[in-house]
C-alpha cells in the first residue's frame, strides 16, 4: 500500500520537472503530467478498494517526525478514499482531455494544474484547520490562474472576480481560525471537536461562525455567487469540468469537517442556505440559454443540494446519510464533467445550437445519461439515494423538506429536459465540427460508463431490499450497443427477447396483473411488427422502445416500492424518448416528461408517506394495505391516485397528451396509446386496492375521482370531435377513454372494476387498430388533415373494414366488445346511485358518435381527391397487426364470457359482492341479462338481410362519377372551405364552443411564464460588477451572522 | 495594552481595506485596499498569541528557559499568511496587466462581459 503523503509527493514533484522540461516538446510534457496524475488515481483506487474490502485500515499520516497537535496529520479514510478517487480520475481525464489546448498555451498550464489537484487532495486529506486554509488557497491560486488560460477578455473579467471573492472569503476565514486557535488553543480539528461543548461554542462563537462561513461562500451560496458562476462560464471545458467534480467535491467535504468540527452549532444555518441555494439556482437558470454558465448555475444548485441534504442528515439523524449524500454526490461530479466535457466537444455557446450533437450517436447517450444522473433517474446512483432520502425524511415527518426537494429537483427538470430535446430535435450546420478525437471521447465515455456501473452497485449498497430485475435495463444496453445492427434485425432481436421473457411471465403471474401482464407483453409484440417496414438502421428506436417495456413489465412484477418506482421511471423515461423521435414532438415531449416527473414525485411521496406510516420498516407493496386505516391514508390515496393520473391523462393534467400522441411515429402512437396509458389504470388499481375507499373529512376521494373522470370523458370527446388532425382525434378520444375507466374504478364496486378492466382491455385492441389503421393512411397520402382525404374506401378497402369494426366496438354500440364495458357502466351507476355522473357518462358517449363518424366519414367515404387516384392499400407490415387484432375483437365480441369471466373472478376477490351471474353465455346483474353471443347473431343476421335488401334494390342505380359536379363559375380560393369535412361540426362549435376554451392549458401556461418572469428579475442580481459582488458577499455574512446569532 | 492596541489597529485596518476595495472603482486601488485588509488581519493574528512582555520565541541557551514568551504558533501561521498574501497580490497585480492590456482601463464595471 503506497503511503497516502506520496500523493502530494508525486503531484509537486512532477510539477517541478515540468519545469526542468520547459523546452522539451509538449508530448513529454503531457505524458509526465498523465502519468503522475495516473499514478495519483492509482494510490486513491488502491486506499479505496481496500479500505471498503475492510482489507486495509484507515489510516493516519504525520508529518515532521510529531505526533498532532504539535504537527499536521492527514488522515486517510473511507470518504477520504473514495473522494480522492474521484477528484484525482476527474484530474487524470480533464488533462487527457486538454491534449491539444496545452500546445496553445504552455507547460505552464500542466504544473498550474498540478497544483490545482494537490490542493484538492490536501483539502480532503488534511486534518489540521489552518493547513486547511492553505490547501483552499492554493486551489483558488491555481484556479484563478487556470480560469484564464486564453486570456481573453472574458475570461480576466472572470478571473478577477473569481480572486478577490476569494480573497475576501478566505480572510473571514483566516480571522475565523486565529480567533478559533484563541478559543481552544489548537488547530487539529480533532481536537477541537473533542472539545467543543456548548460552552466553548459560545466563547468562541464569532471565530467558528467565520470559518464556517468562510467555506460556506467557497461553496457559492445563492444569491451571492455571480463571480464562481463567471468563472464556470469563462473557463475552457476541461477546467470547468475539473473544478464542477474536483472543486465543488473538496469544498464540499470541508465543510462536512467543519460542521464536525463546530458540533453541528451551523447546522440549521447550512440547511437554509442549501435549500436557497438549491432552489434560487434552479429557479434562475430557468432563463439562462449560455450553455456553460446554465451548468454553472445547475453545479451551484446541486452543491447546495448537498449541503441541505448532509444538514438534514445530520440535524435528523438519519441512518446511512453518508450513502445518500455520497450517491447525490458522485452522481453530480460525474454528469457534471461528463456535460462540460461535452460542452467543450460541440464548442458551441447557446443551448439552442446543441443539435450539432446528433453527428453522433455516442455523445446523445452521454448527454442522456448525464442529465439523467443529474435528475435522479433510474438506474444511477442518485436515484437510490433520492429514494432514500425522501424515505427517510418522511420516516422523520419531514414533509416540508420533502417537498422543497422535489420541487427544486423539478425545477432542474424543466432547464434540463428542454434543452435535451433542443438538442435531439433542433437543426444544426452540417458545416461545422465537433471536437470529437479519442483525448476528448475517453473522458466522455469513462463518466457515462462509471455512472451506470455505479448504479449498479449502488442498488446493492442501499439499505432497501429490492427485487430489482437488472435483466431487463440490461435488454435495453445491451439494443443500445447493438444499434449499428439494421432496424430488423433489432426488431427480431426485441420480439424474441419479449415473447422468451414474457410467455413464463404470463403464465406464472396472478390476479388483477395478469390482465395488465397481457396487454404489455402482448401489445408489445403486435406493436412492434409495424417495425419490420424500415429499411435503414432506424437509430436510437430500440434503447428507447425497450425501455419503455422495460419498465413496463418491472411494474407488473414488482413486490415492493423501491423496485415500482425503479422500473415506473424507467418507462417513463423510455416512453420520453420514444415520443420525442415524432418530428414536431419537442414540446410534447418536454411537457409529457414534466407532468410524468411531477406525478412521480407525487407517487414517491405517497409511497415514503406509508413507508413512514406502516413503521419505517419494510418498503414492500404490500404496507400500502396496512397503512389504510391510518389518519394519513386519506392523503395518500390522493398522492398516488393524482401520480397515477397524471398518466392517465385526466382533466388537468392531460395537455401534455394530444401533442405526444399525435406528434409520435406511426408506430409508437399505438404504443403509447393503446398500452402505456394502462400503467396509469393499473397503479390506481393497485392503490384503490390496497386503500380501499377512502375520504378526508366529509369529502369521499372515489366520488371525486368520478367526477373528474366524467367530466374528462366528457371535454376530451367534444375535443375529439373538433379536431382535424386525424391523430390527434384520436389522442383526444384516449384521453376520454382513460376518463371512463378512471370513473369505473372510482365506482369501488365489482361491475365498475368489472367495467374498467374490461375497458382497458378493449381500448388496448381497437386504439391500437386505430393509430395503425391512420398511421397506415397517412403513411400513404402524407398528410394528417382529414379534410385532405376523402373516399379511400376504393383505394384502402382493408383499413376502412379495420376502422369501421374498431369505431363500433369503441362506440360502445352492440355488436361488438365495446358495448360489454358501456352495459357494465350503467349497471354499476344504478347499483351505486350516482346517476348524474352516469348521465355525463352517457352524454359523453353520444358525443363520441361525431367523432368517430368524423373519422370515417372524411376519410374514407366522400370524394376521393384527384392526387389519391394511385394510393395504395397499407403496407403488411401496418395491416398485420390490426388483423390480429381485428380477430381478438371480434372474438371477444361473440364471447364476452371468455375475458369477463376470468376478470370477473379476479374483481371478486376485492368486490365478491355484485358479481355477474353467468347463465351459459348469458351475463345477469341485479337490473338486466346480456348474451353477447345471441346478440351477435341478431345483428349479423339483420345486417345481412340489410346488405341483400340494399344490394338488390341498387342494382340499376347509375354510378355518379367523381367530376359530375362542377362549381358555379368561381374555383374557390380555399378548397378545403368547402369541404364538409373541414370544421365538420361547425353547428356544434358554436353551440358548445366555450369547452373548447383552453382553461387548463392557460393555467399551467400561466404558472410556467410566472417561474420565467421570476426568473428574469431575480438573475439581474447577477450584475457582472465584481465589486457588487464583494458587496453582496459582505452582505450576506452580516445577514447570515445576525441571524444564526439571533436563533441562539 | 499593546495587544489591545494591535488588535483595534487590525480591524481598523480590515475596516478600510474593506472600505477602498469597495468604493474604489480602480482595479489597483482595490489591490491596495486588498493589501490593507491583509495587513489588519496579520496584525489581528499576531496580536492573538501576544503576551504581555514576553520575548520572541526562540530559545538560543539555557538561561533563557522559563522566560515567558509569546506564543509562536500565530507567528508560524502569519509567517504563512504573508506569503500566501503576497502571493494573491502579485497574481492580482498579474490579471491587471493583462486586463489593462486586453481593454486599456482598470475601471473594474468596464469588465462586465459576463452576467445574467
Amino acid at each position: 500500500m503506497v503511503e497516502p503523503i506520496y500523493l502530494i509527493v508525486i503531484a509537486l514533484g512532477a510539477a517541478f520537472l515540468l519545469g526542468l522540461l520547459r523546452k522539451t516538446g509538449s508530448a513529454l510534457q503531457i505524458a509526465l503530467t498523465l502519468a503522475a496524475l495516473a499514478g495519483m488515481v492509482f494510490i486513491s483506487a488502491q486506499w479505496a478498494y481496500g479500505i471498503i474490502k475492510g482489507t486495509t485500515q484507515a489510516a493516519e499520516i504525520f508529518t515532521s517526525g510529531m505526533n498532532p497537535p504539535l504537527s499536521i496529520n492527514l488522515f486517510m479514510g473511507r470518504s477520504e478514499a473514495v473522494l480522492l478517487l474521484l477528484v484525482n480520475s476527474a484530474a487524470f481525464l480533464s488533462t487527457m482531455y486538454l491534449g491539444r489546448e496545452h500546445k496553445k498555451t504552455s507547460v505552464y498550464m500542466l504544473m498550474l494544474l498540478l497544483v490545482f489537484v494537490v490542493g484538492l487532495n490536501g483539502i480532503i486529506l488534511t486534518r489540521d484547520l489552518f493547513n486547511l486554509f492553505v490547501f483552499i488557497e492554493i486551489v483558488s491560486i491555481a484556479s484563478a490562474g487556470l480560469i484564464a488560460l486564453r486570456s481573453d477578455i472574458r475570461q480576466l473579467g472572470a478571473g478577477f472576480k473569481f480572486i478577490i471573492a476569494g480573497a475576501l472569503a478566505s480572510g473571514f476565514m483566516l480571522i475565523g481560525i486565529i480567533f478559533t486557535y484563541y478559543a481552544t488553543g489548537s488547530l487539529n480539528i480533532d481536537v477541537i471537536t473533542g472539545m467543543m461543548s456548548p460552552a466553548l461554542a459560545s466563547a468562541g462563537y464569532i471565530g467558528l461562525f467565520l470559518v464556517f462561513i468562510g467555506i460556506m461562500i467557497e461553496l457559492k451560496p445563492f444569491p451571492v455567487n455571480g463571480w464562481g458562476i463567471d468563472a464556470y462560464q469563462a473557463s475552457i471545458p476541461p477546467v470547468s469540468a475539473l473544478v464542477a467534480a474536483g472543486t465543488a467535491t473538496a469544498m464540499f467535504y470541508a465543510f462536512t469537517k467543519i460542521t464536525a468540527m463546530t458540533g453541528g452549532i451551523f447546522l440549521n444555518a447550512s440547511m437554509y442556505i442549501g435549500a436557497l441555494t438549491f432552489v434560487g439556482m434552479n429557479v434562475v437558470a430557468l432563463k439562462q440559454t449560455a450553455a456553460r454558465r446554465l451548468l454553472g448555475y445547475s453545479s451551484i444548485s446541486q452543491v447546495g443540494l448537498l449541503v441541505l441534504v448532509f444538514s438534514l442528515v445530520k440535524i435528523f439523524g438519519i441512518a446511512g446519510g453518508e450513502l445518500i449524500v455520497f450517491g447525490l454526490l458522485v452522481s453530480h461530479a460525474l454528469a457534471k464533467a461528463v456535460l462540460f466535457w461535452l460542452s467543450g466537444i460541440i464548442g458551441k455557446e447557446s443551448i439552442n445550437d446543441w443539435g450539432i450533437i446528433r453527428k453522433r450517436n455516442i455523445l446523445i447517450v452521454a448527454f442522456a445519461v448525464a442529465v439523467g444522473a443529474l435528475l435522479a433517474l433510474p438506474p444511477f446512483p442518485s436515484f437510490f439515494a433520492k429514494w432514500e432520502l425522501i424515505t427517510s425524511l418522511a420516516v422523520k415527518g419531514q414533509y416540508g423538506w420533502i417537498a422543497v426537494i422535489l420541487g427544486g429537483a423539478l425545477l432542474e427538470a424543466v432547464y434540463l429536459m428542454r434543452w435535451f430535446g433542443n438538442a435531439v430535435k433542433d437543426s444544426f450546420n452540417e458545416e461545422d465540427n465537433l471536437d470529437f478525437r479519442f483525448g476528448t471521447l475517453v473522458p466522455v465515455i469513462t463518466g457515462t460508463a462509471a455512472l451506470l456501473a455505479l448504479g449498479y452497485f449502488s442498488a446493492n449498497l442501499s439499505v432497501f431490499e429490492n427485487n430489482i430485475n437488472w435483466l431487463l435495463p440490461a435488454v435495453v444496453i445491451v439494443l443500445l450497443l447493438l444499434d449499428f445492427l439494421p432496424a430488423i434485425v433489432k426488431n427480431i432481436l426485441l420480439i424474441a427477447a419479449i415473447a422468451w421473457y414474457g410467455y413464463p411471465l404470463l403464465q406464472a403471474i396472478e390476479g388483477y396483473r395478469s390482465i395488465f401482464a397481457a396487454i404489455f407483453v402482448i401489445g408489445a409484440v403486435i406493436t412492434l411488427l409495424p417495425g419490420f417496414m424500415n429499411k435503414g438502421r432506424r437509430p436510437g428506436f430500440y434503447p428507447a422502445v425497450s425501455m419503455m417495456f422495460a419498465g413496463l413489465v418491472g411494474i407488473i412484477e414488482a413486490t415492493d416500492m423501491l423496485t415500482f418506482f425503479f422500473f415506473w421511471e424507467l418507462m417513463t423515461l423510455g416512453s420520453y424518448f420514444l415520443i420525442l423521435r415524432g418530428k414536431k414532438s419537442k414540446p410534447h415531449a418536454l411537457s409529457y416528461m414534466l407532468f410524468s416527473l411531477g406525478g412521480a414525485y407525487l407517487l414517491m411521496t405517497g409511497f415514503s408517506m406509508s413507508f413512514a406510516e406502516a413503521g419505517g420498516t419494510s418498503i414492500a407493496l404490500d404496507i400500502l394495505k396496512t397503512v389504510s386505516g391510518s389518519s394519513l391514508s386519506g392523503i395518500i390515496t390522493i398522492l398516488l391516485a393524482v401520480g397515477f393520473m397524471t398518466k392517465t391523462a385526466s382533466a388537468g393534467l392531460h395537455i401534455w397528451l394530444p401533442g405526444a400522441h399525435a406528434e409520435a411515429e406511426g408506430d409508437v402512437s399505438p404504443m403509447v396509446s393503446g398500452i402505456l396509458l394502462k400503467a396509469g389504470v393499473f397503479g390506481l388499481l393497485m392503490t384503490f386496492i390496497a386503500l380501499g375507499d377512502q375520504s378526508i373529512g366529509k369529502i369521499n376521494i372515489p366520488y371525486v375521482l368520478s367526477w373528474i373522470g366524467v367530466i374528462t370523458a366528457l371535454t376530451a370527446n367534444y375535443m375529439a370531435a373538433m379536431q382535424e388532425d386525424a391523430k390527434r382525434l384520436l389522442a383526444y378520444s384516449s384521453i376520454a377513454q382513460m376518463g371512463y375507466a378512471l370513473f369505473g374504478i372510482s365506482l369501488m364496486s365489482h361491475l365498475g372494476w368489472l367495467s374498467a378492466l374490461s375497458l382497458a382491455i378493449v381500448h388496448f385492441t381497437y386504439k391500437v387498430i386505430l393509430f395503425l389503421s391512420v398511421a397506415g393512411v397517412v403513411h400513404r397520402v402524407k398528410t394528417r388533415n382529414m379534410y385532405q382525404m376523402g373516399g379511400l374506401i376504393t383505394r384502402m378497402p382493408v383499413t376502412f373494414f379495420m376502422v369501421l369494426v374498431s369505431i363500433i366496438a369503441l362506440s360502445g354500440i352492440p355488436p361488438l366488445a365495446g358495448f360489454s364495458g358501456r352495459w357494465l357502466t350503467y349497471n354499476a351507476v344504478i347499483e351505486k346511485g350516482w346517476l348524474l355522473q352516469g348521465v355525463v357518462a352517457g352524454v359523453s358517449g353520444l358525443i363520441a358518435f361525431l367523432y368517430l363518424f368524423r373519422l370515417i366519414f372524411a376519410i374514407f367515404l366522400g370524394q376521393l381527391k384527384d392526387v389519391h387516384r394511385r394510393v395504395k392499400e397499407a403496407p403488411f407490415w401496418i395491416l398485420l397487426p390490426q388483423i390480429l387484432l381485428i380477430l381478438l375483437v371480434l372474438y371477444l365480441s361473440f364471447f364476452p364470457g371468455a375475458f369477463l369471466r376470468p376478470i370477473g373472478d379476479i374483481v371478486s376477490e376485492f368486490h365478491p359482492e355484485g358479481a355477474l351471474v353467468w347463465n351459459g353465455a348469458t351475463a345477469v346483474s341485479e337490473f338486466g341479462y346480456w348474451n353477447g353471443e345471441a346478440v351477435m347473431w341478431v345483428f349479423i343476421a339483420l345486417f345481412a338481410a340489410n346488405f341483400a335488401l340494399l344490394f338488390f334494390l341498387n342494382r340499376g342505380a347509375q354510378k355518379i362519377k367523381q367530376f359530375n359536379i362542377v362549381y358555379a363559375a368561381e374555383r374557390p380560393a380555399r378548397p378545403e372551405t368547402t369541404h364538409f369535412a373541414y370544421n365538420m361540426f361547425a353547428p356544434y362549435r358554436k353551440a358548445l364552443g366555450f369547452l373548447e376554451y383552453p382553461i387548463t392549458t392557460k393555467f399551467w401556461s400561466g404558472v410556467a411564464d410566472l417561474m420565467h418572469s421570476i426568473a428574469g428579475f431575480t438573475r439581474r442580481i447577477y450584475t457582472g460588477n465584481g465589486q457588487t459582488y464583494l458587496l453582496q458577499i459582505i452582505v450576506f455574512v452580516v445577514i447570515s451572522f445576525l441571524l444564526s446569532n439571533g436563533g441562539k | 495594552m499593546i495587544g489591545t492596541i494591535a488588535v483595534s489597529t487590525g480591524s481598523l485596518l480590515v475596516l478600510v481595506g474593506l472600505w477602498s476595495a469597495l468604493t474604489n472603482r480602480d482595479i489597483i486601488r482595490m489591490i491596495v485596499g486588498f493589501t490593507i485588509f491583509d495587513v489588519g488581519i496579520h496584525l489581528i493574528m499576531i496580536s492573538v498569541g501576544y503576551i504581555s512582555g514576553g520575548t520572541a520565541p526562540i530559545i538560543s541557551n539555557l538561561s533563557d528557559i522559563g522566560v515567558s514568551y509569546v506564543d509562536p504558533v500565530p507567528q508560524a501561521l502569519v509567517l504563512t499568511a504573508i506569503v500566501i498574501g503576497l502571493g494573491i497580490t502579485a497574481f492580482m497585480l498579474t490579471y491587471a496587466v493583462n486586463m489593462y492590456e486586453k481593454k486599456g482601463t482598470l475601471e473594474i464595471d468596464k469588465f462586465e462581459e459576463l452576467k445574467w
